[in-house]
């Protein structure tokens, strides 16, 4: 009898201790892959864990040996050994599933496959491009949905697209260097031929409703940036692109030069002087408020500039001096008004009804949209803001190559003050019935030779343009997008909409409709389940 | 029918079946005869291709439950202990599963027909929960027998139910044994008795005997047997007086009066008449008595048990 | 292979006419018609329908209707003592689980066509994208595929149904829940190993936008695979137990 109590005890400390150990070991196992490392709580586990399968395999000998070599752990092992096995093989399908990235389209917009017009531009990517990706944990759904896209773009360029996510949490240096506002920001930039980042290109993705216009649209920017060059005249004392005043161009020049574009000075003068031409490689001039007006042979340069299908970016403003630039009478003025029927009159708009701080800041009263320069001002309506401005005339030519219209204009409450010396040297005007030019007055418009290929932007401001004011409004937009319609920018990235809209359309339905919806989805249908069932339990009560 | 060699069965440390071999031949009634926990489930579990034998082989009609064991579950009808149910179906839908299931030819015909042998015929609409015991236990039997197997394994089958019920019961094994090998497991040495042809006894995983039930009885039996009912005497003085007969070989108090044993052969009875008589005592009653199997039975076991 | 036919026609048989069966599909109908409801009601003027709305509520509910679907299925058959006679039919392991999968999963899919008919409402009252509901879909399906297939695999563990269902609700929750890791777990690669295993991670960044990518589906197939797995190996074990 004493030896069965004994033999009890030992068998019930004996498993206790296989219980306890079994445990502690799993838990240390389990605690060490998730830290990664050998804390002392998962040492003390791991320690508890050995111990107790000693005592077990002491105390209960018998017990152990069988659980080791029995006939149940030959069965258990080879059962959990076929678990494991099997999970592996499906591990790896899905692993080779997921590289080769086999994916079906089924939303009716096609709005996660990749375009004709996408992989036509795509065609043009030689040098590698890396999309890098910020996202933190919290951001991993997000991560995802992105990821299907992009690497979309991976295969189609065979990888010369490639995919770089960052977590701005462990590595908030990068985070900064990147320049990130927030949490799932995407940038673009080239590789350099050592692997690393060309920060020099980088640039950040906006987020829209199409996710495949976001991402090409900023690719074929990335190609084009440094093929696109820019001149800015300096001879004619025009407003400095290099100059951070408020009255400098700075912050233009900086924000071509961001898209992409290289800038350049240029003086006419000098090229005029010896019979020479604006570089090939010239995608548009900017005439930066010059403020004497171009000789013959000046003319001459940027005539055969335009012949060649140059773009030509003219901010004239109100000037007081002698021999003012492109002066009504002038010979640049005459040259565009017959060659292109543009041309910009001597008078200031005056605006009763849309100005800013005083009559003389003419905002934009109407926007034309025809041409794309003025799609995102309407868009986004989005006035521009123009200080002293010179009404501008269109009328359309003779000519059957040129095309030409208006961007903006001032309300029919305006008028241009043709008395500038009045205006000049006492700050007043006054309307005049005789002389002045009544509204509602043009101050952007537009030219194109469909022959020549050669395109006008004719602005009757250029403050709008400078430090000071190109931050208001709708200024840069009007800015920008002239630049990109006559460099031909755009051309090379529009995008057509899709044709499908942005999800369902909302729906319409009557109450009666709805209540029935109501009825047959709540009330019919989950009722006539359970009467079924109410049914099969009342007949079984009574069998 | 049934072969059964070195059949032997471990779980982990204990050994439930150990090295038994013994056979039952076509339209044998066998039984299976032990205390709870002799090892019977085990090897009824081995015979019906449920679990692996540890050691030793076993084959019905000849078929090994190990390389076969399809070939030998089509064959073979078993009933477990306590009657598996699927309580929400009919008797005639839960029969006709298993017909299907066991590959019966024409499964509706003998469901019908299985159920009229077991007499459950005008309760097949009954749902399975709401069978008596008794029904459920002959549900249990129509299931084994649907598929008219050789071999029908049936474990306690006279468990739990009422008297009238068990009659019944041992009524259709002795009928059943007419066209199968039955082989049934009991701890209730009666049942054996009237019901085998053959018995094997088995304790603790071991078979202690084995043999028609009028051959065992020869075997274990030790002795020839008298009941003396004597008045006058207590168990001491009447060990007294006949143990000193020669033949007698133990005397101990039995009901009213005492069981006398006597050595095989031995005629001791006019002795006895004689002592008691002259001990001045009176005989009520002198008379042979024939040990059941249950007496030697639980002999054998109490000896084992005390080995 | 005849087996897993019989015992697939006897669970179906069993889901058909037990009353049970009717009131999870009744509850099922009820709620997906509320939040069905309360959808066409914003959709009138605030939003456009979400065309993955039925089964993006699904992948919750299918936390609990899972488990409740499968929760006997195994752990019956140990409890009355007919696994012991399954084990001793000419039946194989497989044909066992196998055929009990396949009648669950059967009638997951006919509870999923029933609520497919408010989407026939939708398309009735407005243009639905229809091939972005039918991915979602063939998603939740899937998903659902999964799920009982887990539940079945608890369901051969125990005897218990109460256990067994709760240990499958504890699964399908941590599943579930998976594709939120990121909101918890503050290493990257976790968080993101967390949501590669997860259920959700695999239907609602995919499935449920429109998209089938091969890898969800081989993930669906394989949990359904290595749970049958190892449903199969536990009804084994009972024989060397």
């Amino acid at each position: 009898m004493q030896n069965d109590n004994i033999a009890i005890t030992r068998s019930h400390l004996g498993q206790l201790a296989s219980i306890i150990g079994g445990t502690a070991l799993l838990m240390g196992i389990i605690g060490w892959i998730w830290q990664g490392s050998l804390s002392d709580i998962i040492i003390a586990a791991l320690g508890i864990g050995l111990v107790g399968i000693v005592l077990w395999a002491a105390l209960t000998p018998h017990e152990f040996r069988a659980f080791i070599s029995g006939r149940q752990a030959r069965y258990g092992t080879s059962a959990v050994f076929g678990t494991l096995l099997l999970l592996g093989i499906v591990a790896l399908f899905y692993v080779v599933l997921q590289r080769a990235v086999i994916v079906m389209d089924m939303t009716e917009g096609q709005r996660f496959s990749i375009s004709e017009e996408t992989r036509n531009i795509l065609r043009q990517v030689s040098t590698p491009i890396r999309i890098t990706g910020f996202y933190s944990p919290r951001m991993l759904a997000q991560r995802e949905i992105d990821d299907q896209f992009f690497r979309l773009y991976e295969i189609a360029t065979d990888g010369k697209i490639s995919r770089n996510y960052i977590d701005p949490d462990e590595q908030p240096a990068q985070a900064e260097r990147y320049g990130l506002t927030y949490d799932g920001e995407v940038f673009l930039s080239f590789l350099n031929a050592d692997g690393s980042v060309d920060f020099t290109s980088l640039s950040a993705l906006p987020r829209s409703e199409s996710q495949e216009r976001d991402i090409t649209e900023a690719i074929s920017r990335l190609l084009i940036s440094g093929t696109l060059t820019v001149y800015f005249d300096q001879s004619h004392e025009e407003r400095d692109p290099l100059s951070a005043e408020p009255q400098g161009m700075s912050g233009i020049n900086n924000g071509i030069q961001a898209s992409g574009l290289i800038t350049f000075p240029i003086s006419l003068i000098d090229l005029a002087a010896v019979g020479g031409n604006i570089p090939d490689d010239a995608s548009a001039l900017i005439l930066a408020r010059p403020t004497t007006d171009f000789s013959e042979a000046e003319i001459a340069v940027i005539d055969r500039y335009l012949r060649k299908g140059g773009g030509l970016f003219i901010m004239s403003d109100v000037l007081f001096n002698e021999n003012a630039f492109l002066r009504q009478d002038g010979l640049f003025s005459r040259y565009l008004w017959e060659n292109f029927g543009i041309r910009a009159l001597d008078a200031a708009v005056v605006d009763e009804v849309s100005h800013g701080q005083t009559l003389l800041e003419s905002v934009s009263a109407a926007v034309y949209p025809e041409n794309d320069i003025a799609r995102r001002l309407d868009e986004e309506n989005a006035p521009t803001l123009f200080r002293i401005t010179r009404p501008l005339e269109v009328i359309q030519s003779a000519s059957a190559d040129v095309l030409n219209g208006k961007v903006i204009t001032s309300s029919t409450q305006s008028y241009g003050e043709t008395n500038l010396q009045l205006l000049g040297e006492t700050e007043t005007y006054r309307y005049d019935q005789d002389a002045d030019i009544p509204g509602p007055l043009t101050t952007v418009a537009w030219a194109y030779n469909r022959t020549t290929g050669a395109k006008i932007v004719l602005t009757g401001d250029s403050d709008f343009a400078t430090n000071s004011l190109v931050d208001t409004s709708g200024n840069a937009i009007l800015f920008t997008d002239s630049l990109s319609w006559l460099t031909g920018f755009s051309d090379q990235v529009t995008f057509s909409p899709q044709a499908y809209g942005t999800g369902s359309p909302v729906i319409f339905v009557d109450g009666q409709m709805l209540d029935l919806i109501a009825f047959v989805t709540v009330i019919l249908m989950p009722g006539v389940v359970f009467a079924i069932g109410l049914i099969l339990w009342v007949r079984r009560m009574r069998a | 029918m049934i072969e059964v060699q070195h059949l032997t069965k471990r779980y982990g440390n204990f050994l439930a079946v150990d090295n038994i071999s013994f056979t039952a031949k076509s339209g044998e009634v066998v039984g299976l005869l032990g205390p709870n926990g002799a090892g019977k489930t085990s090897t009824m579990r081995m015979l019906t291709g449920f679990m692996p034998p540890t050691e030793g082989s076993a084959k019905i009609a000849g078929f090994d439950v190990q390389q076969d064991s399809i070939e030998v579950r089509k064959r073979v009808g078993y009933l477990p202990e306590r009657v598996p149910i699927y309580p929400d179906m009919t008797v005639n839908d839960y029969v006709l599963f298993w017909a299907r299931v066991r590959g019966v030819k024409n499964p509706k015909q003998q469901t019908a027909h299985v159920l009229t042998t077991v007499n459950l015929y005008d309760r097949r609409s009954t749902l399975v929960r709401n069978l008596s015991k008794g029904m459920r236990q002959r549900l249990g039997l129509a299931q084994a027998l649907v598929h008219q197997p050789e071999v029908v394994i049936l474990d306690e089958p006279t468990i739990g139910i009422d008297p009238q019920q068990v009659i019944e019961v041992r009524d259709s094994v002795r009928q059943l044994g007419q066209s199968h090998t039955v082989l049934f497991s009991t701890h209730i040495l009666s049942e054996a008795e009237q019901v085998c042809d053959r018995v094997i006894i088995i304790n603790k995983g071991k078979i202690i005997a084995q043999g028609a039930p009028d051959t065992l009885r020869k075997q274990l039996q030790k002795g020839d047997h008298l009941y003396a009912q004597i008045s006058g005497a207590n168990a001491a003085a009447a060990s007294k007086l006949l143990g000193t007969i020669s033949g007698v070989e133990g005397v101990s108090p039995q009901g009213e009066g005492y069981a006398i044993r006597v050595k095989p052969g031995k005629e001791v009875r006019g002795e006895v008449a004689q002592k008691v008589i002259e001990g001045g005592y009176r005989l009520l009653e002198l008379r042979p008595v024939a040990m059941t199997l249950e007496d030697m039975f639980l002999d054998l076991v109490t000896k084992e048990q005390d080995s | 292979m005849t087996g897993t036919v019989h015992i697939f026609r006897r669970e179906m048989w069993q889901y058909f006419t037990s009353p049970i069966s009717y009131v999870i599909a009744g509850a099922l109908l009820l709620l997906t018609g509320l939040y069905f409801n309360g959808d066409v009601t914003f959709s009138l003027t605030v939003k456009p329908i979400n065309p993955s709305l039925i089964p993006d509520f699904m992948a919750t509910a299918m936390i609990f209707f899972g488990p409740l679907l499968t929760m006997r299925m195994l752990a019956e058959e140990q409890r009355e003592g007919t696994m012991e006679l399954l084990l001793t039919a000419p039946v194989n392991d497989n044909a066992i689980v196998i055929g009990k999968f396949l009648s669950a999963w059967l009638f997951y899919t006919i509870l999923l066509a029933l609520t497919f008919t408010y989407q026939i409402i939708v398309v009735n009252i407005s243009k639905p994208d229809m091939a972005h509901t039918i991915c979602a879909y063939i998603g939740i399906w899937l998903y659902g595929g999964a799920s009982i297939a887990i539940g079945l695999m608890f369901s051969s563990l125990t005897e218990n149904q109460i256990v067994a269902a709760f240990l499958s609700i504890a699964t399908l929750t941590f599943l579930y829940l998976g594709n939120v890791a990121g909101q918890i777990v503050t290493n990257l690669n976790l968080a993101a190993a967390i949501r590669q295993i997860s259920l959700t991670g695999h239907y609602a960044n995919s499935f449920a936008y429109g998209i089938v990518r091969a890898e969800d589906i081989a993930y669906f197939a394989g949990i359904i695979a290595v749970m049958l797995f190892i449903a199969v190996r536990v009804v084994e074990s009972h024989r060397w137990r």
